[in-house]
């Protein structure tokens, strides 16, 4: 019986804490932006998109960000824009890339400050999901917060394989960098 | 109790990130159903074999074609089943806008001149706009330098001129199979007979299927209306692959049509698969960009 209440006891706490943890303070954008570059001996090809949509909940430190692939712009040519939707990062299949987890740093996120912090989560591209752990620089001021991000990304990791004639001019490594200014 | 709160709590952080992830697909559907999405991709290159496709060359680029037929297969062994014999034509094709494309281009056989422009009229897209279909015009004109059979009778210079009036309408139905149906009309200001039409008529069928992300298989087939076709032509009827690396688009095909402008493949064609009037060829498609994109 005691043990039937000690249960009970923590069903309710849990309930306490989850609607606690409902009472939250959410940041978000829509226009957040990401560039990447691939960086080879015959060519460099950049691209990026103004259509980043993300969320961050403070009080739970939780994430999500997600981009449509098929909104990069740039690249060399139209028809490098075309073979990177079609050949590569296969947008009609895999239409979207994202990455959500967790900020696993013991900071209050509400607090106006600068802090690198590390985001724990799946980035998921091209339909294969890889878990990373990626630093983010956080610059709160007043409520709202920007944030800025430079990471790598393997082509190998998500699949994407690089045919032998391309070899010289795409990059294994894509450099990635994010910007964005998450507002409630 | 620990070990139960830290599973409860656990469990509650990974439905959060799914929760939170929704919120995000949910406002992305939304603004996918106010935005239009057009197909891109329909085919790989502005041509199926012989004919054009619904695809347009991007604005500020310029697409360089060389394409060759050799002679028939079944010239046998002494002709080398027809590759000690060729034709081929040179063109050159410009994106004004991403809708709009001209090119210019010359062929050895009957050493033809010939000069086009391509206008997307709609496009295939889903969202907002919904549009089922692509549709393209395709006006070409050629002009034909090979000299007069007769110098001795009065020749006009209008005699060399033919048109050709194509409206594309192609379809992608899926990531690897797209198909177009192309209504064609020609005029010829000079026929060999009196008897015979000078405005000609012709449908066209066309698809490809993608055997891998590279390749894909094409073909093209043009229905002559019977009293709109000269007399001792046959269809045009061409199966090819295209075979993409990077810049280049290569296509190997065999065709009954030696011609590679609209006038002779579509009209002109005499050649019978089923007696081995076939010819085997070649495009290759090389893209530089010119204008700033």
């Amino acid at each position: 019986m005691a043990n039937l209440r000690f249960i009970l006891s923590c069903f309710l706490f849990a309930g306490i804490v989850f609607s606690s943890a409902m009472a939250q303070t959410q940041l978000g954008t829509q226009n957040g932006k990401i560039s990447f570059a691939s960086d080879a001996p015959l060519e460099i090809i950049k691209a990026s998109s103004n259509e980043m949509r993300g969320k961050i909940d403070l009080t739970r430190k939780i994430f999500a960000f997600t981009i449509k692939t098929s909104s990069f712009q740039g690249f060399n040519s139209p028809l490098q824009k075309e073979h990177f939707n079609e050949n590569y990062i296969e947008s009609n299949r895999y239409p979207d890339a994202t990455f959500s987890g967790k900020i696993i740093e013991d900071i209050d996120l509400a607090e106006d400050g600068e802090n690198v912090v590390r985001a724990k989560g799946n980035l998921t591209i091209h339909g294969v999901t890889q878990e990373r752990i990626i630093k983010i620089k956080m610059t709160t001021k007043n409520g709202v917060m920007n944030i800025k991000s430079e990471f790598t990304v393997l082509l190998e990791d998500h699949q994407i394989a690089i045919p032998r004639v391309v070899n010289e001019k795409l990059a294994s490594e894509i450099k990635v960098e994010v910007k964005a200014t998450l507002m409630p | 109790m620990c070990v139960i709160l830290g599973f409860i709590s656990t469990c509650c952080h990974s439905q959060d990130t799914t929760d939170i992830m929704a919120q995000l697909e949910n406002e992305v559907m939304q603004s996918d159903a106010n935005a239009t999405t057009y197909t891109t991709a329909t085919f790989k290159t502005t041509r199926l074999v012989n004919g054009h496709t619904v695809e347009n060359v991007g604005k500020g680029v310029m697409d360089m074609k060389i394409s060759h037929r050799f002679g028939k297969l079944n010239g046998g062994g002494y002709e080398l089943f027809g590759l000690d014999n060729a034709t081929m034509r040179m063109g050159l094709d410009f994106g004004i806008t991403n809708r709009l494309m001209v090119g210019i281009g010359r062929s050895t056989f009957e050493k033809t001149y010939d000069a086009f422009f391509k206008l997307k009229l709609l496009r295939q897209s889903t969202g907002r706009k919904k549009m089922p279909v692509t549709v393209s015009y395709v006006p070409t004109i050629a002009l034909k330098t090979l000299k007069f059979d007769d110098p001795n009778r009065k020749n006009y210079f209008s005699s060399r001129l033919f048109f050709t009036h194509q409206l594309i309408i192609g379809r992608k139905f899926s990531e690897g199979f797209s198909f177009q149906l192309m209504p064609t009309y020609s005029h010829k200001n000079l026929v060999a007979l009196q008897a015979e039409p000078n405005d000609l008529l012709a449908i066209g069928i066309g698809g490809r299927q993608k055997l891998s992300r590279r390749m894909s298989l094409n073909a093209e087939y043009y229905y002559q209306i019977p009293g709109y076709k000269l007399s001792g032509t046959t269809n045009s009827l061409s199966v090819g692959v295209d075979i993409e690396t990077g810049g280049h688009v290569f296509q190997l095909h065999f065709t009954n049509s030696q011609g590679m402008s609209e006038r002779t493949f579509i009209s002109e064609t005499r050649g019978l698969w089923e007696k081995g009037d076939v010819f085997f060829g070649f495009n290759i498609s090389r893209v530089f960009n010119i204008g700033k994109h």
